[in-house]
């Protein structure tokens, strides 16, 4: 954070605490990676390895939360300091809930190997949205590191295109369980799959949301993206 | 800078190019502000920044020092408060002021309150009865001295006694108040009671209150304007000012990057 | 601290100790010093006065030698010069006080008050009487009550105005603003408000201008000079317990040596209660 409090106590607090967020981000990042290789090459192992990295993830929660509650209650922040705060809790909240995602699409991947029948599946367009949305969070979490508001509404113009890649995988899944009522099953799994890969990336959008909170003063959730472009400027 | 304006309210009082000094030293610089009527406006800032001196000018308490000399326009309901013939003592009846030390009077506490009153207005025993009643009540003093108002007003703890002294302004009926940080000789529930007392009183007086406890500002005003060095940095309305501030050196000195 | 041994700070504290019951030791025997004498010249007045003092004292006028008599004149007549002398010179000694306090501190009426005032409150008390006398005495050509009035007074005023002006000058700042706050008047603020608050000092101050002069005799002995009869008329020569004590005191007549040991303990006694009086003021205001 730029410049130095009075208080260099408060600083240290600061500081402590926005590197904790940041080691959240982290956790969550090499989560989606891990989940997106055990999904494109459909390992039980890599799949477990998300899992166990769960229980850090809530647990960095828990304690970011706590001290956030901390500063706020002594120190009574205000201005910039006050939305940091309160930025780095929301965030935290969404990192989790990223983190949450990928657990869920671990579970699947293990479940699909289970039930046997991966091979037939379009996993390979799935692939491409999971990158997507792990390169999105990647920058989001860059961003936030760095304040960089530019940043983060080209990152909010990204989203869009994941939303975009959802609903023409999702069309692709429907005409495929129309020509064969056997893969319906499957093809179910596989939708939830591409929306948990979606609110991933919804995610990474609301950490980027987030910055702009931070620096700009602006609430810019539910605003169309032109409006935010004009806020930031 | 710019004459700083709230757009929706009406001004009770309007500063323009107001500059103030203390023999050679050149205290306040162009101040350009409108206090808005029966609202709490809030003077921050760190030491030596002229809040106090600002305060001070809107009932020319300077006056009382011959080397302070106050240059410009304060306009009280349009009328220039600086070149008014009118007796001083009648616009100080009109914008009361309240002192960081309480000062009882050396008198009981009913004649501590009567004392003002009796300044300007002749009533009789029983209507100076209601109205020093009405004046203690106002400042929720009243239960806890209604049975010793016969004596004397230094017997009291620091927070009644700050109590009565707002009591005190407020029996004559100003206006506008003035409050000089009211609360710093006074333990943390005396100032709490003082200012759930100043968020009430706004309802029927223009509040000015200098502070330098910037939580106390947050808490109780309306509106802030903080100061520096002599000069008007920022003003608006409070919820503003300490969410998203204009300049980058309000938001400093209100985060505590420095002071 | 750490660096010295335990036994040099234990030598040190001794030093101390040492050092603090010397101190001591010799700071009471100064007091016990100054408390002998003070309590000797007590015991000497009473002993010595109240052998003198009967019934007659207050009624008989003072006597030839080897008569019988009393001090009645001259105790009326310090009785009376004191009290107009209070009259006259409080009001002038306030009201110049007040001035120098709450008006004008540093113009230049006030600063040549203040320098006249040091200088007359520190003027020998001869003086003074020789200043009446030539003003007053040789004017009108007699000794007068009236001039020991007015030499009384010009002792009252320089003490009044000091204790006045110190008085209101303790009164805190803050008080009077709030007064002026409310609109108040300047008049008024310093009546009801700064007086108020400085009545007990400025009382006392009056309190022990009175005891000065009370037991004051070289004002008087150039003014109202003394008088062996009763009068209370006070453009006549008129009798006062200072100036009678000092004639009858180095007189070799033993009638007129016990009388004046009499007015001794009176003055004594009416002194002592003056300072008391003061103090029990000073202390129900607080």
């Amino acid at each position: 954070m730029p410049e130095k409090h009075l208080s260099t106590q408060f600083d240290t607090e600061l500081t402590s605490v926005s590197s904790r967020v940041m080691e959240l981000g982290g956790l969550v990042e090499s989560q989606i990676r891990h989940a997106i290789y055990s999904l494109a090459n459909f390992s039980e192992e890599v799949a477990n390895q998300v899992i166990e990295v769960e229980n850090r993830v809530n647990q960095l929660e828990v304690e970011i939360d706590r001290d956030l509650s901390s500063i706020i209650g002594r120190r009574q922040p205000t201005a910039r300091d006050l939305r940091l705060l309160m930025a780095m809790s929301k965030a935290t909240a969404n990192l989790e809930r990223a983190g949450d995602e990928t657990v869920r699409i671990a579970r699947m991947v293990k479940s699909i190997l289970a039930s046997g029948a991966s091979r037939q599946l379009p996993t390979s367009d799935l692939g491409v949205a999971a990158d997507l949305a792990s390169g999105l969070l990647r920058k989001a979490l860059d961003a936030f590191a760095r304040l960089d508001t530019a940043a983060a509404v080209s990152i909010l113009r990204e989203d869009d295109l994941i939303d975009r890649e959802f609903d023409g995988f999702v069309r692709k899944l429907v005409t495929y369980m129309m020509e064969d009522p056997r893969t319906i099953s499957a093809s179910l799994d596989l939708l939830f799959l591409a929306k948990a890969i979606e609110r991933i990336g919804d995610h990474a959008k609301n950490v980027a949301e987030l910055i702009i909170y931070i620096v700009k003063g602006a609430d810019v959730r539910h605003m169309p993206l032109g409006e935010i472009e004009t806020t930031v400027k | 800078m710019e004459h700083a304006q709230v757009q929706s309210e009406k001004s009770k009082i309007r500063v323009k190019n107001l500059d103030f000094y203390y023999g050679k030293f050149h205290a306040l610089k162009g101040i350009n502000l409108d206090i808005p009527e029966k609202r709490v406006t809030a003077f921050i800032g760190p030491s030596g920044c002229g809040k106090s001196t600002l305060l001070r000018t809107f009932n020319r308490m300077y006056e009382l020092y011959p080397e302070q000399r106050a240059v410009g326009a304060i306009e009280l309901d349009g009328e220039n408060l600086l070149t008014s013939k009118q007796d001083v003592a009648l616009i100080r009846a009109k914008v009361g002021m309240v002192f960081q030390k309480p000062t009882p009077f050396p008198m009981s506490i009913y004649d501590n309150i009567a004392f003002g009153v009796k300044l300007f207005e002749k009533l009789s025993a029983s209507d100076m009865d209601d109205r020093v009643e009405w004046a203690l009540r106002k400042a929720a003093l009243w239960n806890e001295v209604k049975d010793k108002l016969g004596q004397s007003g230094a017997g009291l703890s620091g927070g009644q006694q700050q109590r009565l002294c707002i009591a005190r302004g407020i029996a004559i009926k100003p206006e506008v108040l003035l409050l000089d940080e009211p609360c710093s000789a006074l333990d943390p529930i005396s100032t709490a009671k003082v200012e759930e007392l100043i968020t009430e009183l706004k309802n029927d007086y223009t509040v000015v209150i200098v502070t330098h406890n910037m939580q106390q500002a947050a808490r109780c005003s309306d509106y802030t304007a903080y100061m520096y060095l002599g000069d008007l940095v920022e003003f608006g309305a409070t919820e503003q000012m300490f969410f998203k501030p204009t300049r980058k050196e309000t938001e400093d000195y209100i985060t505590g990057r420095f002071g | 601290m750490s660096v010295m041994g335990i036994d040099s700070k234990q030598a040190m504290y001794q030093r101390r100790k040492r050092i603090n019951s010397l101190a001591l030791i010799l700071s009471m025997s100064a007091m016990a010093f100054g408390l002998v004498w003070l309590v000797w010249i007590l015991w000497e007045t009473v002993r010595m006065g109240l052998s003198g003092l009967a019934v007659a004292t207050f009624t008989q006028m003072t006597p030839p030698p080897n008569e019988t008599g009393g001090l009645a004149n001259a105790i009326y007549g310090s009785f009376l010069m004191v009290v107009l002398a209070t009259f006259v010179g409080t009001p002038i000694g306030v009201m110049a006080g007040i001035y120098l306090a709450e008006y004008d501190a540093k113009g230049w009426l006030g600063t040549l008050t203040r320098f006249v005032n040091d200088i007359l409150l520190s003027a020998p008390s001869i003086v003074v009487g020789l200043f009446v006398y030539a003003v007053v005495v040789t004017r009108f050509k007699s000794f007068s009550g009236w001039a020991g009035v007015m030499a009384l007074a010009l002792l009252v005023i320089p003490v009044v105005i000091r204790t006045t002006e110190n008085m209101l000058q303790l009164v805190p700042a803050g008080l009077r603003e709030a007064a002026y706050a409310l609109g108040t008047p300047k008049w008024k603020v310093i009546l009801s408000i700064t007086m108020r608050s400085a009545s007990a000092g400025v009382v006392t101050g009056v309190l022990l201008a009175v005891a000065r002069i009370s037991g004051e005799t070289a004002p008087l002995l150039f003014t109202a000079l003394s008088n062996q009869f009763w009068t209370s008329s006070l453009t006549e020569p008129m009798a006062s317990l200072p100036v009678t004590i000092f004639k009858f005191a180095m007189s070799p007549y033993e009638n007129w040596q016990q009388l004046a040991w009499a007015g001794v303990f009176l003055i004594t006694v009416a002194v002592l209660g003056l300072n008391i009086l003061a103090r029990v003021i000073t202390r129900k205001k607080h």
